[in-house]
């Protein structure tokens, strides 16, 4: 039978294939070209509206930065961070509730992961964003109260190995935060997207998953595990 | 049963139903005659010191009554300051992991 059979939403599915094949394409861009990993997931956040059509921002840790998009995708800044001593993209529970003295090296991990911020204060009255409350990790500006942790000059480096530095808040320049972050993220609820480092972008943001569902189904193939 | 049937049934029914609920009709006559005829406590108080009233017992109070009223905000500061849309209430001041 070669009749069309309208069922719900199918106006809309060949858009959606089409955007789901836009991104699976994107995706296989390597980072070094005209998109990187964060361009690449900020057009997926804003193609899923999983960015509730606001500004946003993304961290790509494996590069130490952080990138500032406006509320359709397209890049506002960039700076480099200050991250998590440790590698992972995972917190250890209850470690917000843990005095600073207590948190191993292996401990001091930035994760990875969707977050809704909200601005708030530290118990010194700075004004910061939350990026995870409870784990008690935020963005701010850079603390250079450690001379020795050398914070700003870590920030001013090309390398970004030497980036790794905090307990898992991400520290950002402190012009960039007033400039960038404060605007977007610091006067209203919003989200930030923390890349990972320890396993594919897809097991962290649910809308990738998604874009690739519609995509395995537009083909009528299985969505790969 | 026709739909004539059925709207008689359950107008039987609604009657039936308020005949019931008048059944037990109000009445001012206390349920403790004993208590009528005696001492009462004025206004429905404990019964105390004869001649002192609710009202002026109250007055002896060092804590306003509306004061009981207002809500404790020093208990709620993990969740402060209402707020609507994208502007949210701010959190309790903490420490970060830097």
């Amino acid at each position: 039978m070669n009749a069309v059979r309208p069922g719900t939403g199918a106006a809309s599915r060949p858009l959606a294939g089409l955007a789901a094949v836009l991104l699976l394409a994107f995706a296989h861009m390597p980072v070094a070209g005209a998109m990187n990993e964060a361009q690449w997931l900020a057009r997926a956040a804003v193609a899923a509206a999983d960015n509730r059509n606001s500004p946003f921002a993304v961290i790509d840790k494996r590069n130490a930065r952080v990138f500032v998009f406006d509320a359709r995708g397209r890049q506002q800044a960039s700076s480099p961070v200050l991250l998590g001593l440790a590698r992972g993209d995972d917190s250890v529970p209850g470690i917000g509730e843990r005095a600073m003295a207590e948190i191993r090296p292996e401990e001091r991990t930035t994760p990875a992961g969707r977050f809704e911020t909200e601005p708030g204060l530290n118990t010194k009255g700075e004004d910061i964003v939350w990026i995870d409350y409870d784990a008690a990790v935020s963005m701010h500006r850079v603390r250079a109260t450690q001379k020795s942790e050398r914070r700003l000059q870590r920030l001013a480096s090309p390398t970004v190995a030497d980036n790794r530095i905090s307990y898992g808040c991400i520290n950002v320049p402190a012009a960039f935060y007033d400039a960038h972050i404060k605007p977007v993220l610091g006067n209203r609820r919003g989200v930030v997207y923390v890349l990972p480092e320890t396993m594919a972008a897809r097991k962290r943001f649910a809308f990738l998953g998604r874009s690739e569902q519609r995509l395995g189904t537009q083909r009528g193939v299985s969505p790969a595990g | 049963m026709n739909s004539t049937s059925k709207l008689i049934a359950a107008l039987a029914l609604g009657a039936a139903g308020a005949a019931f609920a008048q059944g037990n009709p109000p009445t001012t006559a206390p349920p403790n005659p004993a208590t009528a005829a005696g001492q009462q406590s004025p206004s429905g108080g404990a019964m105390g010191t004869t001649g002192v009233t609710p009202e002026s017992g109250a007055a002896t109070r060092t804590t306003p009554p509306t004061a009981q009223t207002t809500p404790d905000t020093s208990t709620s500061s993990s969740t402060t300051m209402a707020a609507s849309g994208d502007t949210p209430a701010m959190r309790r001041a903490r420490a970060d992991r830097n």
